[in-house]
């Protein structure tokens, strides 16, 4: 009788230990929530205007150059979604960088995270290929490597060089914001979103301007003046992912 | 020819044909390893299919060890020692076949150890991966004593078999430890769906209770199944009839309360229409996976059962209580394999607007067939050996095991 008496004990010890650790893990994860927001420096975000955007997918094919990425995965996904008036309209849709991801939240060994300037980075290295967060993205964003991509890349040279590594076989890949192209150009000195050498490389090849990227944090910049100047929308707000990634509407008259 | 014949014995065909099975699957599961994922049927919509759910189902089939252990140890119910030892042995070879299928299913099996480095405690998986690598570890310290039963570590190496028997006297502990880890992931894997707020079929609190109670069931049924199965088959193994019927009206009632969170589950998401949600429930009620749900998972995987679980008379048959434990399994596993595919196979789009739904296939290929077979034939075999050489369907022994305790407890108030 005694031993089931310890036995009880202990479980109750056991479940409130378990309890407490669950309970302190909830209270570190609104910590580092609350440090995304208050993070000083860069946040990064694009506009897309889609009322200019004209489906050509150059976006796509010089997004696949740059980051090497094979023809069966694209990072940027371009869709018909309509028509305004005589127009067809598009939705170009990048990886959202949420600010609250889904992907980063399931990931089981954190090989997706958030930088300080608000990207959600792909560790490639730590990837165990799972494939949870493809599971969880509401945008699709995200393919698994089911084959390796071996040979030549279709959209090199003609859309660009490759700048970083081409992933291996067996992990999942995302739209980057090409934090290699900012980062790069930070260190010598450029303005992403105003500097081509330190832009996304979707941004720069689109013929008609429909994208721009830049900092939320700097008021000058051609993102924080468009969002304040113009009515923008994000996808599936009502996830709460809180993406950084705008459109603004089409309209009859394409604005200025 | 004719002299021959008689090596074919029912065991040696059983266990020759399970070999080859396995042989088939681990040639299939070596050439996704060298080959590549891109040989199963999984897509970017449907990443998750079959292994997965051989994943879910065998680490539910192994809720038996948890639940019959805490039974034992906690509620002191020393009777049930017996059917706790098959449903240890059952819940050690359910985690094994599920770390397999997961080493298969993943894309870089080389790096299965970073999420015991880099820890994501926001991540159900990672909590689920945890649990499990730290209840795989319990099963074996519960299983030691059953190893340490084989007659050549004996005769080998008798001290160690000594100190892996006397692994027992922590049973109680490792049973608070079992019921904690497996309280902790049988549920976090019906959470796993259930806290994505991208699939609205899944997005709802209840899968992970539904989880744990249909994996309560499911494991329970298994251990009784298998152990009456083995009596029919083998003189290795023998059960006290008394103890497998009560075991088998607790899974009935388990059964009730499943089915009643499932009722009042599926019946709340009738309601109003929620784009990606209402068309997941019509893949279950009306579409592809209708017949798995109301035959497989409402009829034959709990009505019936139930029935005759509950009933005094068919409990007591033995082929009638066998049949409503395999169905029991049955509707467990087509509960896992439905609830996977009902939230994959429905796309909702990201785009604004109207909400579109989209639908997506997903039907396994030979090759995951195969691997799947090898895997599940390797736990048919663990089992058929643990039976004939460990004994682990054998409910006499434990009597004089419940001596034995008593005997080496003595020994220490003796010698104060």
């Amino acid at each position: 009788m005694s031993e089931i008496k310890i036995n009880r004990r202990d479980f109750i010890k056991l479940t409130v230990a378990g309890v407490s650790v669950l309970a302190g893990s909830q209270i570190i994860r609104r910590a580092q929530a609350l440090e995304t927001v208050a993070s000083n420096g860069h946040q990064w975000a694009m506009v897309i205007d889609q009322s200019k955007c004209t489906g050509c997918d150059y976006c796509t094919l010089a997004c696949r150059a740059h980051n090497d990425i094979p023809p069966e995965i694209s990072w940027n996904v371009v869709t018909k979604t309509g028509t305004v008036g005589a127009q067809d309209v598009y939705t170009p849709r990048p990886c959202m960088h949420c600010a609250h991801a889904p992907c980063v939240d399931v990931c089981p060994v954190r090989a997706s995270s958030y930088r300080s300037d608000g990207i959600v980075k792909m560790d490639y290295d730590r990837c165990i290929g799972c494939r949870y967060c493809e599971i969880a993205c509401p945008y699709g964003a995200r393919s698994f490597n089911w084959k390796q991509f071996d040979g030549q890349n279709p959209a090199v040279p003609e859309w660009g060089q490759p700048e970083v590594a081409r992933r291996p076989r067996g992990v999942v890949e995302k739209c980057s914001f090409c934090y290699q192209r900012i980062d790069r150009g930070l260190a010598l000195g450029l303005t992403p979103g105003i500097d081509e050498d330190a832009t996304p490389a979707c941004v720069v090849v689109c013929p008609v301007g429909a994208r721009q990227f830049g900092d939320l944090n700097d008021p000058e910049s051609n993102v924080s003046k468009l969002l304040h100047e113009r009515t923008s929308y994000r996808l599936r707000d009502d996830l709460g992912t809180s993406p950084r990634v705008y459109y603004l509407s089409a309209t009859e008259e394409p604005q200025s | 020819m004719k002299i021959k014949l008689p090596n074919f014995s029912p065991w040696r065909v059983w266990i020759g044909g399970l070999v080859t099975v396995i042989a088939a699957g681990v040639a299939a599961g070596l050439i996704v390893l060298w080959k590549g994922l891109w040989l199963t049927n999984l897509t970017d919509m449907v990443p998750w299919g079959l292994w997965i759910t051989i994943d879910l189902s065998s680490i539910a089939m192994s809720a038996g060890a948890f639940s019959l252990c805490a039974v034992v140890y906690l509620l002191g119910l020393k009777r049930y020692q017996a059917v706790a030892r098959t449903a240890t042995f059952i819940g050690l070879i359910g985690y094994t076949m599920a770390v397999l299928t997961l080493m298969l299913d993943i894309g870089r099996p080389d790096r299965f150890w970073h999420s015991m480095v880099y820890w994501n405690e926001h991540s159900l998986l990672w909590e689920v991966t945890m649990c499990v690598t730290f209840y795989l570890a319990v099963l074996a310290l519960e299983a030691m004593p059953i190893f340490a039963g084989i007659g050549w570590l004996r005769s080998h190496w008798p001290k160690l078999a000594e100190k892996m028997s006397r692994v027992h006297h922590f049973a109680p502990y490792l049973a608070i430890a079992g019921l904690a880890l497996s309280m902790l992931h049988q549920s976090s894997l019906g959470a796993l769906y259930g806290v994505l707020k991208a699939r609205p079929l899944w997005y709802r609190p209840d899968i992970s209770v539904l989880f744990i109670i249909s994996a309560i069931a499911g494991g329970m049924a298994l251990t009784v199944f298998a152990s009456m199965l083995s009596v029919r088959l083998t003189r290795h193994a023998n059960v006290e009839n008394s103890i497998l019927d009560r075991v088998s009206l607790i899974v009935g009632w388990v059964l009730v309360v499943y089915l009643y969170f499932r009722f009042w589950d599926a019946l709340s998401m009738t309601y109003t229409y929620e784009p990606g949600r209402t068309e997941g429930l019509h893949l279950l009620t009306g579409g592809p996976l209708s017949f798995n749900f109301w035959i497989g998972e409402i009829l034959l995987g709990a009505v019936v059962p139930i029935l005759l679980l509950l009933n005094k008379r068919t409990r007591a048959l033995p082929l009638w209580r066998m049949l409503a434990m395999a169905l029991v399994v049955g509707g467990v596993v087509a509960y896992r394999w439905d609830t996977n595919l009902s939230g994959l196979l429905v796309i909702l789009s990201y785009l604004p607007g109207d909400p579109s739904v989209a639908y997506t296939a997903y039907r396994p290929a030979l090759i995951e067939i195969l691997t799947g077979a090898g895997i599940v034939g390797y736990g048919l075999l663990a089992f058929s050996l643990g039976v004939r050489y460990l004994k682990v369907v054998d409910h006499n022994s434990i009597k004089t095991h419940t001596e034995e305790p008593k005997i080496v407890k003595a020994i220490p108030v003796a010698t104060d």
